[in-house]
């Protein structure tokens, strides 16, 4: 029964396979349910910061910061990729990948020189492949990304655009809509575009003076994105593992039904043949 | 007195208290504010130190560094870099 065996054994490694799929959804489950508080609790203080930046800015203070500075060309442009440092999580990084690509042609084809700063293994690897220059890589950034890796990531960018050496900075992460939809999005970071007012403007004692605060808070707001970036990036990364791990086990299974029908009807054809031939024996014996 | 503070302490990470005070004492950039029901619209930066919220369940102690601190209508948001709760 060569054939059965063969069979026995594709079932085997089928259902082991499943194991480590099942496993893996569950984990990248239970990952995204915690990526995802960690999500919805960085709002409040996106908004509150939002809020007051928008009451704050006005168009003709712009000229007063340098981190609201509009260069009139954009010569040198910085873009920050997120990635994830692990695959097994579909076409996630793909997509990344190639929201990213599609921004750097554009960049270029207007002029710019892009620089490029990648975070996680797969986009790296992805650009050494295609061998192009990466002017800084970070791999140390996990599944609990905190405020002071944003600030390590973004700080020493935004501080050689306030010196004039970039005109803008791009941040490309995967935005989480929701736990099916993580599409990748390319936001600008520096000059920073400050949020629209919401809600009755009112008179507040200031202190120090507004000036003061909004060089303050600039730096914070534009912490925060990123900060915001990184835990929409984990968010979507798990959720697309979760599915890929998913999709993969219901496949397995799928596979297993098929193997194990073909296994038992060729275990019953090899019954009713051996039957068929001591039937066949007795009645030779008995003639 | 004229009703109570609504305090909320926001930090990066997460929303590190919200509810009622009777008065909040925090650091700002040029030395201890205290602030009490009623008080007029007010936002200022904080510097580092100890941020004290009397609450209805007791005293509560933060250490927070940069930020600020805003008042409006007896709410009050205190929205700082670093934050973390002190025994």
């Amino acid at each position: 029964m060569a054939k059965g065996r063969e069979l026995k054994g594709r079932i085997k490694s089928v259902e082991n396979t499943r194991k480590i799929t099942r496993t893996m959804e569950m984990v990248a489950a239970s990952k995204m349910k915690r990526a995802t508080d960690r999500v919805a609790a960085a709002r409040p203080y996106a908004l509150a910061l939002g809020d007051v930046l928008a009451r704050l800015v006005r168009p003709d203070i712009a000229e007063r910061f340098p981190l609201l500075r509009q260069p009139a060309t954009k010569r040198r442009v910085a873009l920050v990729l997120l990635t994830a440092n692990r695959g097994l999580c579909g076409a996630f990084n793909t997509n990344l990948i190639r929201e990213a690509r599609a921004r750097i042609a554009e960049l270029e084809a207007q002029g710019a020189t892009v620089e490029l700063h990648i975070v996680g293994k797969k986009g790296i690897a992805f650009f050494k492949y295609l061998g192009r220059a990466i002017d800084s890589e970070r791999i140390d950034i996990g599944d609990r990304p905190s405020a002071t890796d944003a600030a390590s990531l973004i700080d020493r960018l935004t501080d050689r655009f306030a010196k004039g050496e970039l005109d803008a900075v791009y941040i490309t992460y995967a935005k989480f809509k929701s736990a099916l939809s993580t599409p990748p999005a390319t936001e600008q970071v520096v000059p920073v575009v400050p949020p629209a007012t919401q809600g009755t403007p009112r008179d507040f004692l200031l202190a120090p003076s507004a000036d003061v605060i909004v060089e303050a808070l600039l730096p914070a707001y534009v912490r925060n994105m990123v900060y915001r970036a990184l835990v929409e990036t984990v968010a979507g990364e798990q959720s697309a593992r979760r599915t890929a791990m998913k999709n993969a086990t219901d496949n397995a299974s799928d596979m297993l039904t098929l193997l194990k029908r073909t296994y038992n009807s060729a275990r019953q054809a090899q019954i009713t043949q051996e039957i068929a031939e001591i039937v066949g024996g007795a009645s030779a014996l008995q003639g | 007195m004229a009703g109570a503070l609504q305090v909320s302490v926001i930090s990066p990470e997460q929303v590190l208290y919200e509810g009622a005070a009777s008065s909040v004492t925090a650091p700002a950039f040029d030395g201890e504010l205290g602030i009490l029901p009623m008080h007029a619209p007010l936002m200022t930066l904080l510097g580092t130190g100890t941020l004290r919220v009397e609450s209805t369940e007791g005293l509560k102690r933060f250490r927070v560094s940069g930020g600020f601190l805003q008042v409006v209508d007896d709410t009050v948001r205190v929205v700082t870099e670093e934050a973390s709760a002190e025994g």
